[in-house]
């Protein structure tokens, strides 16, 4: 379970534009469970996913998985956790535009004693169910934003991670794919995986177990 | 853990193939400062070998005559008088002078035949022929250096025709030409039997240019010639003093030694430039991506710095060995004129060239050390911020 106490991210703070992005949320999500996180643009959304996924240290507040509270860990410490732990698919999708699909997809492997190569076959057989084999070999600046968008969720699922992050995963790719997301997010959480995802996609939230609204940084 | 590593490594050299614009900037960069350095290290290196080489072929002491201060030939009476002094092992005269051959201009020596069979101070290594014998004295017979014999198509055997000072012509027979491994001292150096040098020079009765002192090996030369002091109107040079105005007519080329340092130090601040504005935000972007597929930070710098060492070694080795050939094989074209000694050498003369270890890891120093603060300290500062923050700085 991840358990969020108190969390509150001010950027900028102290100086002129001061931004308080989120302010004092407590929320608890479930192992093997879809939680969707809603609201407007620029509510806060992406600075929780970004520090439930440790990659952005709040201002104050606690976070624990498992009962166990990783903002005290050191860096390292956290940075074994998310290579162990997450899979992040980001709303701009940042894919390195010098590689081509399949390397993007192996970069996390990169980090680990595992061989990229070996995890070829995983990464094809996953291009095919997304329906971009045929894009496998080319660099993501040739691929269409869909495309990238369904490059960006294989390298988040390549790993195998228990927790995945998910930005806006369906707001750039067609209905057909939207529908095979939804599909794959669902056999997920059956698999018994934890996904967080922030969306404005009225079906991705009604397949969550749990939605919870944001408005100007607040949990409504 | 071993696997992590040999994945480290590999995305390294993905970055050195894929970024081909950064790549390229700073091979380039360093390949240009690295050659220049180098060839100017490198001959200035041959030559203060050389200058060391000429000194050890030159007497411990020479003294010269001096009149209103300045240098004039000096009279052979001074012989018994510095022969008397302690410490002191032999006097020996010397006349010398500068003789042309067309557009060219060389050193004729004449050595007094009491000292060529002198085991010091003469350099008799010869690529043919013989040396100068006391029965040569008022022959003409005369040693060549190889870029004379070079330059005027002579062999021993051969006769050449110098013009005096009384513009007489002189006809000189070639008995021997001095061997490579004498190069900057005898290449352009005629030796000759004392007589033959005085009546070429017109050399009054009596007078010989200076006179080259040998001290008792048990002796130090710089108190011997301290107590030379209280003979008037001389100077007495010794070794140390011939070896720093030898290096110091190379010093004095050091202008554009200085420069091209400034040249590399200019390039560095380039690429430091290009590191942290050019390549910066693209840099900055990736570290935070790694960081959130679980690159730790010393992963971050794993990969930099093997980046940063291929790259620096590479282009530093690369460009060592495109100076060596620029200065060794084509002799340095641009740069030979502005290093080269104290007398005229013409452009004829091949370029000494020395290698050392200390110079080597000098210019690896100098090049592959700055490349790696450059490329290794931003890598570390983005890091270690939090991956979120570094994307979106580099996005902004």
């Amino acid at each position: 379970m991840i358990e969020v106490k108190n969390l509150t991210k001010i950027f900028n703070r102290g100086k002129f534009n001061e931004t308080a992005a989120l302010v004092d949320v407590s929320l608890k999500v479930r192992d093997r469970s879809i939680v969707a996180l809603t609201g407007p643009s620029g509510c806060g959304k992406t600075t929780l996913l970004s520090m439930m996924g440790l990659i952005l240290t709040p201002t104050s507040g606690e976070i624990l998985y498992d009962g166990e509270s990783v903002l005290r860990a050191s860096d390292y410490w956290r940075t074994q956790f998310r290579r162990q732990n997450f899979g992040f698919i980001f709303q701009h999708i940042n894919l390195l535009p010098q590689y081509t699909t399949l390397e993007n997809v192996l970069l996390p492997l990169y980090s680990s004693d595992l061989a990229p190569g070996e995890y070829e076959g995983k990464a094809r057989e996953w291009f095919s169910r997304l329906g971009i084999a045929d894009r496998a070999d080319h660099l993501v600046e040739q691929l269409s934003g869909g495309e990238q968008q369904r490059a960006a969720f294989v390298r988040a699922l390549i790993k195998d991670p228990m927790y995945i992050f998910a930005d806006e995963p369906t707001v750039f790719v067609d209905e057909e794919t939207s529908r095979l997301i939804y599909g794959i997010f669902s056999s997920l959480r059956d698999s018994g995986k934890t996904i967080v995802l922030s969306t404005h996609d009225p079906e991705l939230m009604k397949l969550a177990d749990e939605v919870f609204r944001f408005s100007k940084g607040r949990l409504c | 853990m071993l696997r992590k590593h040999r994945n480290l490594l590999d995305y390294s050299f993905d970055c050195l193939r894929r970024y081909r614009m950064r790549t390229a900037v700073i091979l380039v960069t360093f390949l240009v400062a690295t050659t220049m350095i180098s060839a100017v290290l490198f001959a200035k290196e041959g030559l203060e070998r050389e200058a060391e080489f000429s000194v050890e072929a030159a007497p411990d002491l020479t003294v010269q005559y001096l009149k209103g201060g300045r240098v004039e030939p000096i009279n052979t009476s001074y012989i018994d008088i510095i022969a008397g002094i302690p410490g002191v092992e032999k006097v020996l005269k010397r006349t010398w002078g500068y003789a042309g051959i067309g557009a060219y201009t060389f050193v004729v020596v004449g050595l007094d035949p009491e000292g060529l069979d002198h085991s010091r101070g003469v350099i008799t290594s010869l690529e043919e022929g013989r040396f100068l014998k006391p029965e040569d004295e008022g022959t003409g017979n005369i040693v060549i250096g190889k870029l004379i014999a070079y330059m005027l198509k002579v062999k021993v055997g051969d006769d050449i025709i110098l013009l005096s000072e009384s513009v007489e012509a002189n006809k000189f027979h070639v008995v021997g030409v001095f061997s490579d491994s004498s190069s900057i001292y005898t290449a352009d150096l005629i030796l000759m039997s004392f007589s033959d040098a005085n009546k070429f020079f017109s050399m009054p009765e009596g007078m010989v240019t200076d006179l080259c002192v040998y001290v008792d090996p048990a002796e130090d030369p710089a108190s011997v010639a301290s107590k030379m002091n209280s003979v008037s109107n001389i100077r007495v040079l010794d070794q140390d003093l011939l070896l720093r105005g030898y290096k110091a007519a190379y010093g004095a080329r050091g202008g554009i030694f200085t420069t091209l340092w400034t040249i590399l130090l200019v390039a560095i601040a380039m690429i430091a430039f290009s590191q942290a504005i050019v390549v910066g935000h693209e840099s900055k972007f990736e570290v935070g991506l790694l960081k959130t597929f679980g690159f730790s930070t010393l992963d971050i710098i794993e990969v930099r710095l093997v980046e940063s060492l291929v790259l620096g070694f590479f282009a530093a080795s690369l460009g060592m060995l495109i100076g060596y050939f620029y200065t060794a094989f084509f002799n340095a074209p641009g740069l030979v004129d502005i290093l080269l000694g104290w007398a005229y050498l013409p452009r004829e003369f091949r370029l000494p060239v020395y290698v050392s270890l200390q110079s080597v890891f000098s210019i690896y120093a100098v090049t592959v050390i700055p490349l790696l603060i450059t490329t290794v300290v931003p890598a570390w500062l983005n890091a270690i911020t939090d991956p979120e923050l570094a994307m979106r700085r580099a996005a902004a």
